[in-house]
């Protein structure tokens, strides 16, 4: 039951998590918006990745690039038309982003169709390692790879950087902030197409290996809301350990049982935790406002 | 009573006029009374989550929990009655699930009485014991919303899963019709549609008056300023559960009319999607008005109806950018700002509202000028 | 202040404008078919987890009616298709049912992929006594009045299929579906085959319909070492499993899925190389090389576009149209008008007939309503087509009662145990 096999897989399952819940993560922790449309943006990132595929004839690891950037355009267009009004009601953004969610998988699902697309892996990724004794794919050791690469570099980001001063700024203190000269307005645009981006970015990812339809958001927005909530509101630190957990969690049982159960336990872990401790496991390092 | 008391009982009896009426107007046609009980239940939902979200502030992204209680609780029973005639009155799903003999949970249901009772109680107890554990820790706002929606991921997971118990993602089909001592109500016809449509007015009268006593004065106080109302001296946590726990009940007996309308009961009555519609029916209507909470189920869902018969796949980009444009523009729904603008155009017109000034004997609970009103009815 | 308001009255008037005409109309219902004028209805998933299949079960009666009705129509009576997307869920389903049966009056409908969508449709369609043709394999155990059944039943899919694995690849079985009633039915049968034939269960799992993380799957699979991977998974999860099973490095020449369900339609949504070397068992494939099968993929490829597919489910919804145009042509030589026609009368002067499907001459059984077919096992090479390496030399009488116990049988009078 806790081969290396298994541990390795839910690793694989948790580094898939830590991509999606990351954008999540971001948008929520500066913002306090709730993005329900946050599956969506990856839905939208796998498709561009088929259709850069299909019409451009590019290959997987050149069209991420791309994928992030249209990400980051569509999450502006969202947060400039709607969300920018909403930044002081948040339960009212969960509502509009779930109107917004409608309206991408309708807008997809005319637009492309909603028969599957087929996002294609390149040859050399296709194959498998053997670790100590157990299999895995390359190409899950390559997402586990990216997603660790990418919590370190937001983590410089918004540590390291002006931006993220500024950013932080912003976080604990508007007003302030603002009398200091830094613009909110565009550091919220700016933090919502980055988490949008990442969003896409994740959605090319996982293509190759899972199903790209107008639906397959929704599998993904519920669970990264729990990874983000358990962790920490604000904590890329408990994202990280979060989503380790609950990756690891879902393939142990998942292998002892069946996924059902572990899906089961999980959430009802989660939720526990929640109600006895809602700011999550680890506390943000970012000063909230109250 | 004041002008806008008045004003609002006007409405409420506009509203259960047209309900009365309607059959009419549609000429008797059976497809469409039934249609028209189904989103009169639909409407009953969404009035019970005005009142948790609109007073008490509660924002229950679960509510198709009761809703699917009720409907599978009602469903239960009507497999029953259908399959009194298999071999050990065994449901046909269990057959083909290898369910050698009807479970215990299963065994209440064969009485009608028994199972309404179950199914608006086991929808009650659910959700005081999930309240109780979510308000006395002070949960509130955004987390309740998450909480209520994981749960509802659960229920939906187990439900799918337990083939044997719950026919899983089938649902529960071809059910017999209802039958109260030895009458078959049916459920296209007008005895199925009056009296959902009596229910709802029923609930909605019901309503008004809860909102109108100290309980709705205080739950209104409690999501405006729930620190203040603790200091106050009222318990939050108990107030807060009153209002989740009676929702859930009412939500209840409106899947038990749906369950009898579709003739059918399904897993997607619990699913995230359909309680989220619920949330956007509330919305749309008005979240602070039970009565407008009704109207906004019924229009939108009359609206989706007729769209999705004529133009294919516009229905939900209709439906989705409409709920936006609310959300933005019209935050407090439909129903409050037409009768807003209305109201303004009246004025304009006239030179006077009719209002009279406001004696303080004359107050009555929910007139305040201060803060602890909400909004309008 | 000014510019809200004019917002809230363009965003109030808008809504009230678009509810008003279409309370109207659904006020005044449809009227009744013009004299030369055949309604039918059809009802396939467009949107939701089984569109992948079900577009194409659309296309395929669409393509149907408009080739009978370039021809004339019906003894000179147009086919007018009234279309609904049921959004892959048996709620829809069941509702759109009952509106093109009530109120758009339709004679006959054309519908339906997972068995959870035939389930919700068949108390209605028996309640208001229509009719519903059923293209899609399914797992027997029914025989309803009400329904046309041109799918395969598990005596013309695992009766072949089954002993052929075990015979070429071994006796231990590992059975995976998506969890709902057909996989769990057929399951039950292939455990019933498998003691008989002398094979056995290493494992049987159920998932979520749409899942797709595949992983402990997988590695139960890597440490239980089935020979066959027995697979009843539908929709979308087809896809994410072929192509973890591939990037896990597993290999199809030891340890094969074998489907019921993999058509050339989840094979070109995954890629062909994730399908290559699996197997399916089906009546029909896209690769069959019958005149009347060329005819129907290129005819198919013009309307749609040359990169769709055929398979067994769309050449099924294909080929039934005819077989209802056969039973009117019958019903109006014989004098009846447009207005006598209805759908049970319809019914029975289908039964009996046959038709020139793709796959082959096939006849709609008046015993039970399902439909004689040719059962073949096919092998997915790189290509995304299926090589068959097996078929049957005769057609194969539909018994949907088989290996369920209570040795039942479907009769024109109702299901009868027949005393063995």
């Amino acid at each position: 039951m806790f081969s290396f096999g298994t541990l390795l897989s839910g690793l694989s399952i948790g580094s898939i998590l830590l991509l999606v819940a990351l954008g999540l993560a971001i948008i929520y922790g500066t913002m306090g918006v709730i993005n329900l449309a946050h599956g969506d943006f990856l839905m939208i990132g796998a498709y561009a990745t088929w259709y850069l595929q299909k019409y451009w004839h590019m290959g997987l690891i050149a069209t991420l690039p791309v994928v992030f950037i249209v990400g980051c355009i569509v999450g502006l267009v969202v947060e400039k038309t709607v969300v920018r009004y909403l930044y002081r009601r948040p339960l009212d953004t969960i509502l509009a982003t779930w109107g917004i969610s409608i309206l991408l998988e309708e807008a997809v699902n005319l637009g492309a169709g909603s028969n599957l697309k087929y996002v294609q892996l390149p040859g050399m990724l296709s194959g498998d390692w053997v670790l100590f004794g157990a299999h895995v794919g390359v190409y899950r050791i390559l997402i586990i790879g990216i997603a660790l690469a990418l919590l370190i570099a937001t983590s410089v980001l918004f540590f390291r950087t002006d931006f993220g001063l500024k950013v932080r700024a912003v976080v604990s203190n508007p007003e302030t902030a603002e009398g200091h000269g830094v613009n909110s307005g565009l550091i919220y645009a700016a933090t919502f197409a980055y988490g949008s981006g990442l969003a896409a970015f994740a959605g090319a990812l996982v293509a190759p290996i899972k199903s790209v339809s107008p639906t397959m958001g929704i599998h993904y927005i519920v669970d990264a809301f729990l990874v983000v909530v358990v962790g920490g509101v604000g904590s890329l630190l408990g994202l990280f350990v979060s989503a380790g957990i609950i990756g690891e969690m879902e393939s142990i049982i998942g292998f002892a049982i069946d996924d059902t159960t572990a899906k089961v336990i999980i959430f009802l872990a989660v939720i526990a935790i929640i109600r006895f401790r809602p700011q999550g496991l680890f506390v943000s390092k970012v000063r909230q406002p109250s | 009573m004041t002008t806008t008391g008045k004003r609002t009982l006007l409405g409420y009896v506009a509203f259960c006029g047209l309900i009365l009426v309607l059959p009419f107007l549609l000429r008797g046609n059976s497809y469409l009374l039934n249609k028209s009980a189904l989103y009169m239940a639909l409407a009953m939902a969404t009035v019970a989550l005005s009142f948790t979200w609109g007073y008490a502030g509660i924002l229950n992204l679960g509510q198709a929990v009761s809703f699917g209680i009720g409907a599978y609780a009602m469903a239960m029973h009507l497999k029953l009655v259908a399959s009194a005639g298999n071999p050990g009155g065994l449901p046909d799903f269990m057959t083909w699930n290898s369910v050698g003999t009807l479970p215990l949970v299963w065994t209440p249901f064969h009485s009608l009485l028994v199972s309404v009772i179950l199914g608006i109680g086991v929808s009650v107890l659910v959700s005081t014991l999930i309240g109780w554990f979510i308000f006395r820790a002070r949960i509130s706002g955004v987390f309740v919303a998450i909480i209520t929606l994981a749960l509802l991921v659960v229920v939906n997971l187990v439900v799918v899963t337990e083939q044997g118990l719950t026919a899983g993602w089938n649902g529960i089909t071809n059910l017999a019709d209802v039958t109260v001592g030895g009458v078959d109500i049916g459920s296209y016809g007008f005895g199925f549609y009056y009296l959902v449509g009596i229910t709802l007015v029923v609930v909605l009268l019901l309503g008004w008056y809860a909102t109108r006593t100290k309980t709705g004065l205080v739950l209104r106080a409690i999501n405006s300023n729930t620190q203040r109302a603790r200091y106050l001296g009222y318990d939050v946590a108990a107030y807060e559960t009153f209002a989740y726990a009676s929702s859930a009940g009412v939500a209840a007996i409106a899947g038990m009319y749906y369950a009898v309308g579709n003739s059918f009961a399904s897993p997607t009555f619990m699913a995230v999607p359909f309680s989220l519609s619920i949330v956007i029916w509330c919305a749309v209507g008005g979240r602070r008005s039970l009565i407008a909470a009704a109207i906004g189920a019924l229009v939108v869902n009359a609206i989706q109806g007729a769209l999705s018969s004529d133009l294919l796949d516009v229905s939900n980009l209709v439906i989705g950018a409409l709920f936006v444009i609310i959300v933005l523009f019209l935050p407090e729904g439909i129903v409050p700002e037409i009768g807003g603008a209305f109201r303004r155009i009246w004025t304009s017109l006239v030179g006077y509202s009719g209002a009279r000034p406001h004696t303080p004997k004359e107050r009555m609970p929910g007139q305040g000028t201060s803060k602890f009103t909400g909004g309008q009815k | 202040m000014k510019r809200r308001t004019v917002l809230k009255g363009i965003a109030g008037g808008t809504v009230s404008l678009a509810a008003a005409p279409t309370l109207l109309a659904s006020t005044y219902g449809t009227a009744y078919a013009a004299e030369d004028e055949i309604k039918v209805g059809v009802l396939f998933p467009l949107s939701g987890t089984i569109a992948v299949i079900g577009r194409s079960l659309h296309n395929a009666t669409m393509l149907a009616i408009d080739e009978i009705n370039a021809n004339g129509g019906i003894s000179g009576k147009k086919i007018k298709p009234i279309v609904r997307d049921s959004q892959s869920s048996p709620a829809v389903y069941a509702d759109k049912i009952k509106e093109l049966i009530l109120q758009q009056k339709v004679l006959t409908t054309f519908g339906g992929y997972t068995s959870a969508s035939r389930k919700a449709v068949l108390p209605v369609v028996e309640k208001y006594n229509s009719l519903y043709w059923y293209p899609t394999l399914y797992e027997g155990d029914e025989c309803s009045k009400n329904i046309m059944y041109t799918g395969a039943v598990p005596n013309q899919q695992q009766e072949q299929f089954v002993p052929w694995l075990i015979k070429n690849f071994g006796k231990r079985f590992y059975l995976l579906g998506s969890n709902y009633i057909y996989p769990k039915d057929e399951n039950r049968i292939c455990k019933a085959l498998l003691k008989k034939y002398g094979g056995e269960v290493v494992a049987e799992e159920y998932v979520p319909l749409g899942h797709s993380e595949f992983s402990s799957n997988i590695n139960k699979m890597r440490s239980l070492r089935p020979d066959v991977i027995f697979c009843t998974v539908v929709g979308d999860s087809v896809i994410a499993l072929h192509r973890q099973y591939k990037t896990a490095g597993l290999d199809p020449s030891k340890m094969p899925f074998a489907s019921l369900t993999t058509s050339e339609e989840e094979v070109s949504a995954m890629g062909g190389e994730y399908a290559a070397g699996h197997f399916t068992s089906a009546p029909y494939f896209m690769s069959a090389d019958t005149p009347t099968n060329h005819k129907f993929v290129a005819a198919y490829q013009k309307k749609y576009g040359a990169d769709k597919v055929t398979n067994f489910v769309s050449s099924a919804s294909y080929f039934q149209v005819f077989l209802f145009q056969k039973g009117v042509e019958k019903l109006l030589s014989q004098g009846h008008g447009v207005g006598d026609l209805t759908p049970i009368n319809i019914r029975n002067a289908c039964l009996g007939e046959q038709v020139h499907a793709p796959q082959g001459v096939v006849k709609l059984d008046p015993k039970n309503q399902h439909t004689y077919l040719w059962p073949k096992i096919g092998q997915w090479q790189k290509d995304g087509q299926a090589k068959v390496i097996h078929e049957s030399k005769k057609w194969v009488e539909p018994k949907p009662y088989w290996m369920y116990p209570g040795n039942r049988v479907c009769t024109p009078s109702g299901v009868k145990t027949e005393k063995s």
